[in-house]
């Protein structure tokens, strides 16, 4: 415990300098107007900056890359507030009592609200990552192969459930297909090239930032073209620092959603939206103001952001102990720390201790110069979003391109780039989600690796999988997410609670 | 997307993901075992991409079986919503976005230099979404002067910042 103290001093002490401060505000600031443009995600921002800090060292890409996530997932409340349309999916649920608040006239009270609240969300998460990553990573060294295949399929599985929570089976289909995109291209056990077809291109793999650029990328360019024009509404912008009372008030609603939104960013390709969405409902279903919700009620407001904020953190759990993403910008993270030769995973602990409570402080850099820089400078950023989306996408597309190309030099990038863009267009617009196919991409590897691996091991037999002890919970876990969803469970769960209802009733009287 | 369009592309789209499941279980039993390398079995490349595919066909089946409980194959495919399908306001933009794009991608880049084919691309892109065909040109001379100036400032900021400032290779 002391230890961490120890490497989260020294690490926020080695960011305390000029030229690191000057990124952190400046990646802060772009990442807030990333988030803030429709059409532009916090995943697409973090993967064009993993492109531009190819050329950087470890650490402070790394810390880049964080400000530029922590911004962008904060930035699309703007949007959300102002236009009623979430910059990013994650600002969705904070449209739904922020606009209203706008349209009432108190537009910057929401900003400063949500500002606030998205600062405490992400101290809170901060906390739970300090607190967390080591007692994982040291959990997970137990993990063998039999679980690590359980690993990867429970975290299709339980990504599926709640990306598509009307519809798991799409969510599944869809982790599904992109477990299968990474058996494109060489094998790692003997070297067998798989599904090339004869092609240079697809013999080496289908790489994971082309390929979520072109999902999260290309596929928004093209929805966000798609629609007619949105009309900016012109609200004038007052006080924007909250008053304490605001916050003192709802308290216990902030360090709900905090910890709520952390737990669900730590949940392996379920994100800011879900993690957003569940705040906020929680919010509702315990106020007293519950009926209220939706026409302007701040404890939505701050619910829903601190709920996204506090999630990115969490999403960043997994992927230091696990190396698995919590989310969608998190797997570009997890990605971008492999290229500059981090290794996360249970062995982190053991080979870069010190790393682990170094994104704690970046963390807490990033969070600081978030509410500085939302805090301020709000009605000049109120301009960019009057920019015509006409011009706006060709240029997010060229960066698109580049993105996609930069990190391997190879025009097949682009080409999947493309392909994924269109793909992914298509595959959202018949309600499949993407969350889960980014995150087979990713686990692909993981899963065809330790399969094989615990098969040699128990010389064919699954038995194994289901017998041992970790092994069997996962499995529990799995089964049970799968079959909660089905009717003939429902039916059971209702009848259940119906017959537990009357019972109570004839025990009271 | 309508409730009834939705169940018709879920009918669609369970039997191309069937097709698929079965084409990826096949193809990997036709992967080699190494068995005359005295390799153990269990390892064979094409262990993961077959359960991948028997369970991709096998979650296709699922949504066929259900699209067709809802009545999904009703695909009413005719020429009066075909026609109004291709000269709706959005396919057209789709459309647009998505060909200007790729062309700009896949066939423009490495054959132009990049600071041109973006130039050209950003130019086309917004000209054909702002610019009025049925009006005169020169009553339109403000969107033309915008429009170069954002395709040009784009290509050269773009380049410079990106090969001189990030030191990143560009495409073409």
């Amino acid at each position: 415990m002391l230890e961490g103290l120890h490497y989260f001093a020294e690490g926020l002490i080695g960011f305390l300098n000029f030229k690191t401060l000057f990124n952190v505000l400046w990646a802060t600031q772009l990442g807030i107007i990333v988030g803030m443009l429709p059409g532009l995600t916090a995943t697409m921002g973090v993967a064009l900056m993993t492109t531009l800090t190819f050329k950087l060292d470890a650490s402070n890409a790394v810390l880049i890359l964080v400000c530029m996530y922590i911004g962008a997932i904060y930035g699309g409340s703007r949007s959300a507030i102002l236009l009623n349309i979430p910059g990013t999916p994650a600002n969705a649920a904070t449209a739904v009592d922020g606009h209203p608040l706008a349209k009432q006239g108190r537009a910057g009270r929401a900003i400063g609200i949500a500002t606030t609240g998205s600062f405490i969300g992400s101290f809170i998460g901060m906390i739970m990552l300090a607190l967390f990553t080591p007692l994982i990573g040291a959990f997970a060294l137990k993990f063998e192969s039999f679980e690590y295949t359980w690993l990867a399929i429970f975290g299709i599985i339980i990504s599926g459930n709640l990306t598509a929570p009307k519809d798991p089976l799409k969510g599944w289909i869809s982790g599904f297909l992109g477990l299968f995109v990474a058996m494109i291209g060489m094998e790692s056990i003997h070297a067998f090239v798989r599904f090339s077809f004869g092609t240079v291109g697809l013999s080496g793999g289908v790489a994971l930032i082309p390929a979520m650029v072109g999902a999260f990328g290309f596929a928004e360019i093209i929805s966000v073209m798609r629609h007619p024009k949105f009309e900016v509404v012109n609200t004038k912008i007052e006080r924007v620092i909250p008053s304490f009372r605001d916050i003192r008030v709802h308290l216990k609603t902030i360090v709900r959603s905090g910890i709520v939104g952390t737990f669900i960013g730590a949940v392996p390709g379920v994100g800011e939206d879900v993690a957003a969405w569940v705040s906020y409902d929680m919010a509702r279903r315990s106020s007293k103001d519950g009926d209220k919700f939706g026409t302007g009620v701040v404890e939505g407001l701050i619910a829903a952001e601190t709920g996204n904020n506090a999630c990115v953190a969490g999403a960043m759990i997994p992927v230091l102990s696990l190396a698995i993403p919590g989310s969608a910008p998190a797997a570009v993270l997890l990605a971008a720390m492999l290229i500059h030769g981090v290794r996360p995973g249970p062995l982190i602990m053991v080979e870069f201790p010190d790393f682990v409570f170094k994104v704690v402080a970046m963390v807490l850099l990033a969070s600081v110069a978030m509410l500085i820089l939302g805090l301020s400078l709000v009605r000049l950023l109120v301009k960019v979003l009057l920019v015509p989306r006409t011009k706006l996408m060709p240029i997010i597309f060229t960066l698109c391109v580049v993105g996609s190309f930069a990190i391997q030099s190879r025009f097949f990038d682009i080409g999947v780039m493309v392909i994924f863009g269109v793909l992914g267009f298509y595959l959202r617009e018949m309600e499949y989600p993407m969350a889960p196919l980014v995150l087979g991409i990713i686990l692909g590897g993981i899963l065809d690796q330790n399969l094989r691996r615990a098969l040699v091991l128990s010389d064919g037999s699954i038995l194994p999988f289901f017998t041992r002890p970790i092994s069997a919970v996962l499995f529990l876990i799995i089964a049970f997410t799968m079959v909660s969803r089905t009717r003939w469970f429902l039916r059971l769960k209702a009848q259940a609670s119906n017959s537990v209802r009357s019972l109570l009733g004839r025990s009271r009287r | 997307m309508k409730e009834s369009n939705m169940t018709r592309a879920d009918f669609v789209t369970s039997i191309i993901l069937i097709a698929f499941g079965v084409a990826v279980l096949i193809m990997s039993l036709h992967m080699p075992t190494f068995a005359a390398r005295g390799v153990n079995p269990y390892s064979a490349p094409g262990i993961v991409p077959g359960f991948l595919g028997a369970l991709i066909a096998l979650l296709g089946l699922v949504l066929f079986i259900r699209s067709v409980g809802r009545k999904g194959y009703r695909l009413g495919i005719n020429g009066r919503t075909v026609k109004e399908f291709f000269t709706a306001q959005q396919t057209l933009r789709l459309t647009i976005t998505i060909v200007i794009s790729v062309l700009y991608a896949l066939v423009l880049l490495g054959r132009v230099p990049y600071p041109i084919a973006t130039g050209i691309y950003v130019l086309a892109f917004i000209l054909l979404f702002e610019y009025k065909w049925k009006s005169p040109a020169r009553s339109q001379w403000k969107t033309l002067l915008f429009a170069v100036i954002v395709a040009v400032s784009t290509a050269v900021l773009v380049t410079a910042v990106f090969q001189y400032l990030f030191l990143v290779s560009l495409p073409g």
